[in-house]
């Protein structure tokens, strides 16, 4: 009991240093909101704010996708592709269904159109899990397969072209496609409102299920998950089906924000993704990462990238800026890892010794007491 | 714990190693055949200048396109109409896209040259990185005949169609000039930085707008892309409230900054220029939407390019002239309607 005292005063004292530093992405991103809105008048402008968020949401949910595929010690590389793919089927089914061998078209209705761009962007992702679990191929390898696979797939579904005709016609009942999906409840638009929800919905997940118990297990210690009963390969499967529904999510509204669907779309978003999950203090070996993170990180790439844009920094420079903040948001964070691990390291030490004396301490009492 | 995270990156370096090795392989294989059909095709070469009319006895009897990106409505106009004019010609093809990746284009080059094509219709990635995958193939017989972009050095393809891409801009610029009216404060997206036409038709732009007293309150990169083009034209819309003009230098990129318009309102009022000629911008010219855009006439190219190259191989005949440049067409609301496919009826 005296024992333990002690080592709880010490961390309450740098509790402060340590926040600081776990933090740095909510300080690099107060620092970019006030360096840039020094810079440009325009940036802090509610019109201007909802934009940015707006660019932001779309990284943000397919970084909550990779997210949990990072924590798992997996990566997502697919998720690019995977978006693309399922925007091209939504503008596919609002254009109308050729059935094939007959004459008919079908016009689904909207909310089946919506589902279905879903469906195929959790199947692509099953897909890919499947190929991790069961077929043990490497996560890096599978997703970069599947980035080209599905890419493919949305090149041959549009034979290159690019879908326009997204409004539906009230007499085929599909129309409302781009009311729904690109409205904006409360001034706030539809990509902000779904990014809220996919990161309560993945908090809920890893905080409060054991599915999120069972998948910080498997990143942090396999072997260890592994003999303590941890379902493994269901948990690996179904990581990577959320990644691919998160994808599909963002491919609807990929298309409802450019009102076309084209097969280019969401190319290279995998990158953003990685970059938004690794700057919120994701470990890629696995284990360690939060929501809450990985929405600031989203923030941070989002928001430094429209900055720039907004002083007008040249087009070179904007690439330039965006990878050194990358490397050096990681950076920090393996330097805080180290200062977490020899803090850790230390205070088991002392708590040893301490304990170490007490023993000696209660023995010898022990000993003049009897 | 640690002999997992051992095992995990055995694994991870074994498929990697795997991958190498079977690439390795792959390019060795590929490497060697293409010694040797290159070898076998310049004895068919030779057989040619002794005897002319024979060039057209070509064994695979098959035409590799190479192309730049199927997805981007333009390209996959010039890829549909050269399989269409080959294989009415009795041809057989073979499509592959290096993306501008003048790496990939190799690769295509030493495949079409294994597999023994008799000639290549080739859009070139960037116009120094393709000299020598040109003369790569024009050493072992395989004419090549350019459409849409041209290299750097002349002599060594059969022929380099491009679309006059200067005249073009100045064209699109002039109608842009006048929708304007009194207006002076544009921004303009540029394309893929690293893409000739990108430099050509924006200082081909400037060339026809700077003396005219216009100012340029912002230029951003938006690597001929619809969504790039839109996010980058929703933030300058914030940036520049003020902006009267946008100049884009692909039709993509110009639709995406229609959008970012007609979300903020400023639509109207707001003259929008395009380049390229495809579909959703002559919708769009319709529409009033962007004020004109240019047809490249890569349909027309892309057929002269064909014709040329079985001419090549029927008679031995090259083109007279190598570097063709066909004249780009201003396309208004006027002439919009007759627009379908980049070409104009």
């Amino acid at each position: 009991m005296s024992a333990t005292t002690p080592v709880e005063k010490k961390s309450r004292r740098i509790d402060w240093g340590q926040l600081a530093v776990e933090g740095r992405a909510l300080i690099a991103l107060l620092l970019i909101v006030v360096i840039f809105s020094a810079l440009s008048s325009n940036f802090l402008t509610p019109d201007n704010l909802i934009i940015m968020t707006r660019h932001v949401a779309m990284n943000a949910i397919l970084a909550i996708g990779m997210l949990l595929v990072v924590l798992n010690g997996g990566i997502d590389l697919s998720v690019g592709s995977v978006v693309g793919l399922s925007g091209v089927i939504a503008g596919w089914l609002l254009e109308g269904w050729r059935i094939p061998f007959t004459d008919s078209v079908a016009y689904p209705p909207v909310w089946a159109v919506i589902i279905i761009s879903l469906m195929v962007g959790a199947f692509f992702g099953w897909i890919n899990g499947f190929v991790v679990t069961r077929w043990r191929v490497a996560p890096f390898v599978a997703t970069l397969g599947m980035l080209f696979v599905a890419r493919g797939f949305a090149l041959l579904i549009t034979d290159g072209q690019t879908f326009v005709n997204l409004r539906g016609e009230p007499e085929l009942g599909n129309e409302g496609f781009l009311d729904i999906v690109f409205a904006a409840p409360l001034g706030i638009p539809m990509a902000v409102w779904m990014m809220v929800l996919v990161a309560v919905l993945a908090s809920i997940l890893l905080n409060r299920r054991p599915f999120g118990r069972w998948l910080y297990a498997s990143g942090g210690n396999p072997q260890a998950a592994k003999l303590s009963g941890v379902p493994m390969k269901k948990v690996g499967t179904r990581i990577y089906l959320l990644s691919g529904l998160c994808a599909g999510l963002v491919g609807i509204l990929l298309v409802a924000d450019l009102k076309a669907a084209t097969p280019r779309g969401g190319e290279l978003y995998e990158l953003n993704a990685i970059a938004a999950v690794v700057i919120g203090g994701a470990s890629l070996a696995g284990g360690r990462g939060t929501v809450r993170g990985t929405i600031i990180g989203a923030f941070v790439i989002g928001f430094l990238v429209d900055g720039l844009i907004l002083v007008g920094v040249s087009f070179f420079w904007q690439q330039v800026i965006k990878g050194a903040v990358i490397v050096l948001a990681v950076a920090l964070d393996q330097w805080q890892q180290r200062l977490k691990e020899s803090r850790e390291a230390k205070q088991t030490q002392t708590q040893m010794l301490q304990s170490r004396q007490q023993t000696a301490h209660a023995v010898s009492e022990g000993r003049s007491t009897s | 714990m640690s002999g997992n995270r051992f095992g995990r990156m055995l694994a991870v370096t074994a498929a990697g190693t795997a991958l190498a090795l079977g690439l390795a392989a792959c390019g060795g294989g590929s490497d060697d055949s293409a010694s040797d059909s290159g070898a076998a095709d310049e004895t068919t070469a030779e057989e040619t200048v002794a005897e002319e009319a024979s060039a057209s006895e070509c064994e695979s009897n098959t035409i590799a396109v190479i192309t730049v990106d199927p997805a981007n409505p333009y390209w996959k106009a010039e890829v549909d109409t050269a399989v269409a004019e080959a294989e009415a010609l009795g041809y057989q093809t073979t499509v592959n896209a290096h993306g501008n990746d003048p790496d990939q284009q190799n690769q295509f080059i030493d495949a079409a040259i294994s597999s023994g094509a008799c000639a290549i219709i080739l859009d070139p990635a960037g116009a120094d990185e393709s000299v020598g995958a040109v003369q790569k193939a024009t050493d072992a017989g395989i004419p090549v005949f350019q459409v849409n972009a041209e290299i750097a050095e002349q002599g060594i393809a059969k022929a380099q169609i491009v679309s006059n891409n200067a005249q073009g801009a100045a064209l699109g610029a002039e109608a842009w000039v006048e929708c304007m009216g009194d207006n002076r404060d544009y921004v303009e997206l540029f394309g893929n930085p690293t893409d000739n036409n990108a430099g050509i038709r924006s200082t081909s732009y400037h060339e026809v707008i700077d003396p005219l007293g216009f100012n340029m309150l912002q230029q951003e990169v938006a690597n001929w892309d619809r969504q790039e083009g839109k996010q980058k034209m929703e933030l300058m819309i914030q940036s520049q409230p003020d902006l009267q003009g946008v100049i884009a230098g692909n039709d993509e990129m110009a639709l995406g900054a229609i959008e970012a318009l007609r979300d903020a309102g400023k639509l109207e009022g707001t003259c929008v220029l395009g380049f390229d000629g495809n579909d959703d911008a002559r919708d769009a010219v319709l529409a009033g939407e962007m004020v004109a855009t240019v047809l490249q006439p890569i349909v027309n190219g892309t057929k002269l390019a064909v014709e040329q190259m079985h001419t090549y191989l029927t008679t031995g005949e090259a083109p007279a002239e190598e570097k063709q440049s066909i004249d780009c067409i201003l396309i208004t609301p006027e002439n919009a309607g007759n627009l379908e496919g980049f070409t104009l009826s």
